[in-house]
């Protein structure tokens, strides 16, 4: 773990420099941990694929002293026992009016829409992230075979429920918003409820399988 | 109660911040010039973290059916009560069937108008915060419009409190912006950082007319990227006044919608000067400096230590 500071009141904690399983799972044991602390002088904690990011109360500690509380805090965090992610599944209407990009995902990857389709809902996606927006799950890793770039010039707007993806990724847009990522099809499973906790359905390391309709 | 009857260009139901839920992406929402917001509430003697206005562009004007104590801090406004000009940072009452005008920006952005007494609006996520994209908090989500009415629980008319001269900060361009090496600091190249710090008339940047809540975009001279380095990161947090470079090389200031971003960080606004992006208007001149840790952490004390001299003790 790399500690860096993030302007007067965060602290960057880096675990790695690439994408895996198992830098999100040590983030993941991490963030939750910290989060079970209950700490006033946490303001919020983000994490994230290759880091956590939080926010503390500059006016409840001191940089020094928060990052002394946070190695000895964490020092044996390799026993900390945390709860198993869920699994859910999520259905889909893949192409057509739902996917504007599905014929591009095909042309780019050479593949038809019954491939692309088929190779999208049979990996069991694990969540790295939840943010950009409220309730949006970052989740990886695509199969390699439809794999496809962002958009040059990001959608203004794409509707509440689309599924799209970028690079290796895949992600569900859980309110209308621009979006840069391919849209190949479009859920209807409300992804964030702000009047019920813990508001976002899909949580960091959470599981997902998409099921096409 | 109270009656929007002109909503101006914009006028949102703003406050403190939404803190806690970043993790599943939940963004601040927060008044973005929070030093107006926290003196608004002191004037109108409301407790910290009651709900506000924040209201860009001329002509916003209100009706207030009720007995309260008022007022507008922010921006440099020409304001009135029915015929009377009132002092903006000076508490003022207004009596039942009183109409508040503010006439015209004179300088700055955005200004905050506060009542005594709780407005009557959505608190969710432990925020009276409007949520623009998500459409919640505040006002049924959405910014104020002609017509709209807001209940004010118990109003009251508190005594005059104003907000000493030398303590109003000042929002004339060009703004010059003190910010903290980011994580991605080193993606650029030095000339490209050089020059951006140079505070010369070939450094600045232009407000584009493209920004809004989420973030401000500015127009100028593209910073260059090292040639070895990713035009773009691996989503990771940020924290309100980061800066982004994207790969068109144009900075974007990042204000309090997003929690993850995927562009290089190239700095962080100084929180001493956060305050200052609500008052970036389009076309205004911006400068950036480059300062350290121990000199933003001097200011930001320096900037508490003023709000503080301001209440009574």
């Amino acid at each position: 773990m790399d500690y860096s500071r993030y302007g007067e009141d965060g602290v960057r904690v880096l675990f790695g420099n690439t994408i895996d399983l198992e830098t999100n799972r040590e983030i993941r044991k991490f963030y939750l941990f910290l989060k079970s602390l209950h700490r006033q002088d946490i303001i919020d904690i983000i994490p994230s694929f290759k880091s956590c990011l939080i926010h503390f109360n500059n006016r409840l500690t001191s940089y020094d002293d928060f990052i002394a509380f946070l190695k000895q805090k964490t020092e044996n965090i390799s026993s900390v026992q945390i709860p198993e992610p869920k699994s859910h599944e999520i259905p889909v209407h893949y192409g057509g009016e739902y996917g504007p990009d599905m014929e591009f995902v095909c042309s780019y990857s050479g593949l038809n829409e019954e491939e692309v389709i088929e190779i999208h809902s049979s990996i069991v996606y694990t969540v790295f992230a939840v943010g950009f927006i409220p309730g949006f799950p970052y989740m990886g890793t695509l199969d390699r075979r439809i794999y496809a770039p962002r958009l040059e010039t990001p959608r203004l707007k794409v509707p509440e429920g689309s599924v799209g993806l970028a690079q290796l990724q895949t992600g569900i847009y859980s309110f209308e918003s621009p979006a840069g990522w391919r849209i190949i099809g479009k859920t209807n499973v409300q992804l964030f409820d702000a009047t019920k906790k813990p508001y976002s359905l899909l949580q960091m390391g959470d599981l997902v399988r998409f099921v096409p309709i | 109660m109270i009656e929007i009857i002109n909503s101006a260009w914009f006028t949102l139901v703003v406050d403190g911040g939404r803190n806690g839920y970043a993790d599943v992406g939940v963004p601040g929402s927060a008044a973005l010039d929070q030093f107006a917001y926290n003196l608004l509430n002191f004037l109108v003697g409301n407790e910290n973290g009651a709900p506000v206005l924040e209201v860009m562009g001329n002509e916003f004007t209100v009706k207030v059916n009720c007995e309260t104590t008022c007022a507008i801090t922010g921006a440099q406004v020409t304001a009135y009560v029915d015929d009377k000009q009132i002092t903006p940072w000076v508490s003022f009452a207004a009596r039942t069937g009183s109409t508040i005008r503010v006439k015209q920006v004179l300088e700055g952005f955005r200004y905050y108008v506060g009542f005594s007494g709780l407005m009557n609006v959505d608190r969710v996520i432990d925020s009276y915060s409007t949520n623009l994209e998500c459409r919640f908090g505040g006002f049924r989500g959405r910014p104020l419009i002609k017509g709209d009415r807001i209940g004010l629980k118990e109003p009251k008319v508190v005594g005059e409190r104003f907000v000493p001269e030398e303590v109003i900060p000042a929002m004339e361009q060009p703004h010059v912006l003190r910010v903290l090496e980011g994580p991605e600091f080193h993606y650029f190249t030095s000339e490209a950082i050089n020059r951006l710090f140079e505070k010369k008339d070939h450094s600045w940047y232009i407000v584009s007319t493209k920004s809004n809540r989420t973030g401000i975009r500015l127009e100028g001279k593209p910073l260059i990227f090292r040639k070895e380095m990713d035009k773009s990161i691996t989503s990771e947090g940020i924290l309100p006044g980061t800066i982004q470079v994207p790969g068109d090389g144009l900075p974007i200031f990042m204000l309090n919608e997003r929690t993850i971003g995927g562009y290089a960080r190239i700095g962080m606004v100084a929180k001493a000067d956060q305050d200052r992006l609500a008052h970036l208007k389009p076309k205004d001149k911006v400068f950036f400096q480059l300062i350290g840790i121990d000199e933003a952490e001097r200011l930001w004390r320096q900037k508490i230590e003023l709000f503080y001299r301001t209440l009574p003790q």
